[in-house]
């Protein structure tokens, strides 16, 4: 079974600084796969070892991308395939178009799996877009994959509900995090992912002209947080007591 | 020439806030707005100008068929605008439109305006720290953020039916189950006791349901609790990936306060902590705050409670 996972590389928000003004320091920021893109690939890894394989990993990003496609290869991931381009500088469709050309270029795939959204931008719209561009069955925010054959049977977590779903395979499916804890790699497999091969492909060689910036975002700000931070410290019975008076003074204690 | 805005969700819960969005950005822009419902989701509710798309197969349980009735039915009237809701299911129904339709396409969008050939909106970023601003040139499809408008009143307004004819859905829904009611609503509790990993077994959330019972509130829970632990349901964890709430108060018990925990609390009215870690990000998202043990903080505002009431 061939298994590509699509990751992005992303400012690691909890470390990101933001300045008087409320502007955000992206630059020189500490960066890191997206969160819940370990999620996918430990999906695929455990695909693999039900149905041997292999599992490429596909990202849109900067020369720093290396530093995520690292970490996923470190994770188990067999090679990578890196597109370069910016993804702040361009849109989420864009993106996907990158993304379903690389896939197509370098698949055939069984099965391609992605996030529900990244931990920066948090969109959601990059894995069904995925799915639309490349023509295949799409199931997305998956809690549960089981694949038999040339099918697969997806649970997928609503709001409000959970599906069973049914799809033949090649398929593209996001998953959500709690769809299975995502391993460390050791230190040898961390050592070791250096030398797994990564290829690298020019946005504009597959898709003439995607290299132009089409970024749909005028400018980022840090949101007010205008809570009042009253803390109060003491022995249990008497903090207790002001924080229950507070919240009566605030009129949201039941009467 | 008058902008046309169209108003579309696959959930009836949502369709009359997505419309009552289109509504106001419409007639800022002077411009007019149409409801565009599934003939299998139930009635539309409000609007002046309502369409109902029916299809051979099932299209409110096929994001895939549902999207591809709404480019059919796009590419025949052209709107400017196709705002749609942002939950799960719509959000892979805007992305498929915006590829059928090669338009641009912005999802969680909230306080969403027209002007200058464009729509312009903000969203949250970086699980909350940070708001950016987007502007979606038209013709676009925009999935609004869910849970920021008020819905529309109904209106006697007749819907005018579409055949769209048969649409391809590559997947196959086996089977549905509704998750649980009644045990859990934080989408619409007032008050919600919220526990985290401060929590040191699971017998012990009872003093947590003890505090949300006298208060009556619901309980819910930070991701570790139920995705780590499955000491509750995944209904309960409130969160980026999880429900978002917004309750008149928010008593969190034990939670840190990793932002993907506070980016589903900050449309709560008052946030209250109780934590033993004074440097827990959870104070700063907060209002109030006691830097304690639960162990000891919930039993004495317990007591306070009912001596309070007697």
């Amino acid at each position: 079974m061939k298994i590509a996972v699509c990751v992005k590389h992303a400012v690691d928000e909890t470390e990101l600084k933001v300045d008087a003004g409320g502007n955000p320091q992206l630059k020189g920021a500490a960066t890191r796969m997206s969160t819940f893109d370990k999620n996918a690939v430990e999906e695929a890894l455990r695909l693999k070892a039900a149905h041997q394989g292999e599992v490429v990993i596909v990202t849109v990003g900067t020369p720093e991308a290396k530093k995520t496609m690292k970490e996923a290869l470190a994770m188990g991931a067999d090679r990578g395939v890196l597109v370069s381009a910016d993804p702040m500088a361009i849109d989420t469709r864009r993106t996907a178009e990158l993304l379903a050309a690389a896939l197509k270029k370098g698949g055939p795939y069984d099965v391609v799996l992605c996030s529900e959204g990244s931990s920066d931008m948090y969109s959601g719209l990059v894995p069904p877009m995925v799915g639309e561009l490349l023509d295949l069955p799409y199931v997305g925010y998956a809690r549960r994959i089981e694949v038999s054959g040339q099918a697969a049977k997806v649970e997928r977590a609503l709001e409000d509900s959970v599906e069973v779903v049914e799809a033949p395979t090649p398929l593209v499916a996001s998953v959500v995090s709690e769809i299975n804890e995502p391993r460390y790699p050791t230190l040898i497999q961390i050592m070791q992912a250096g030398r797994k091969p990564v290829e690298e492909l020019s946005a504009e060689a597959l898709i003439p002209g995607a290299g132009q910036s089409v970024s749909l975002v005028r400018g980022m700000k840090a949101q007010a947080m205008a809570r009042k931070r009253v803390v109060f410290e003491g022995p249990p019975e008497e903090t207790a007591k002001k924080l229950l008076e507070a919240l009566a003074s605030e009129g949201v204690l039941p009467r | 020439m008058s902008v046309s805005v169209w108003a579309f969700s696959e959930s009836p819960s949502v369709a009359n806030e997505v419309a009552s969005s289109a509504s106001s950005i419409a007639r800022a822009a002077g411009g007019s707005f149409t409801v565009i419902g599934l003939d299998d989701s139930g009635p539309l509710l409000a609007g002046e100008e309502k369409v109902v798309l029916k299809s051979d197969v099932p299209l409110s349980t096929s994001p895939e068929a549902a999207a591809g009735a709404l480019a059919k039915f796009a590419r025949e009237e052209n709107p400017d605008v196709v705002l749609v809701g942002s939950t799960r299911d719509g959000k892979e129904i805007a992305s498929r439109l915006a590829v059928k339709l090669g338009r641009p396409c912005v999802s969680e969008v909230f306080g969403a305006s027209l002007g200058n050939g464009t729509l312009q909106g903000k969203r949250n970023v970086f699980a909350g720290k940070l708001v950016a601003e987007v502007a979606v040139p038209l013709p676009c499809v925009v999935a609004l953020k869910v849970g920021t408008t008020s819905a529309l009143p109904a209106s006697e307004a007749a819907a005018r039916e579409k055949a769209m004819g048969s649409l391809p859905s590559k997947t196959k829904l086996l089977e549905m189950r509704e998750k649980q009611k009644g045990t859990v609503d934080l989408k619409g509790a007032k008050l919600i006791v919220a526990a985290g990993r401060g929590v040191k077994k699971k017998e012990d959330l009872a003093i947590v349901s003890e505090l949300a019972a006298a208060l009556g509130g619901a309980v819910g829970c930070s991701r570790p609790l139920s995705a780590d632990m499955g000491w509750l349901p995944e209904e309960h964890h409130i969160g980026l990936t999880g429900v978002t709430v917004h309750p008149d108060l928010y008593i969190a018990v034990g939670i840190s306060g990793q932002l993907q925990h506070v980016a589903g609390i900050k449309d709560s009215k008052v946030i209250a902590a109780v934590n033993t870690d004074k440097s827990a990000p959870m104070f700063e998202a907060s209002d109030y705050g006691v830097v304690g043990d639960l162990y000891s903080v919930l039993p004495a505002m317990l007591r306070q409670i009912k001596a309070r009431r007697q």
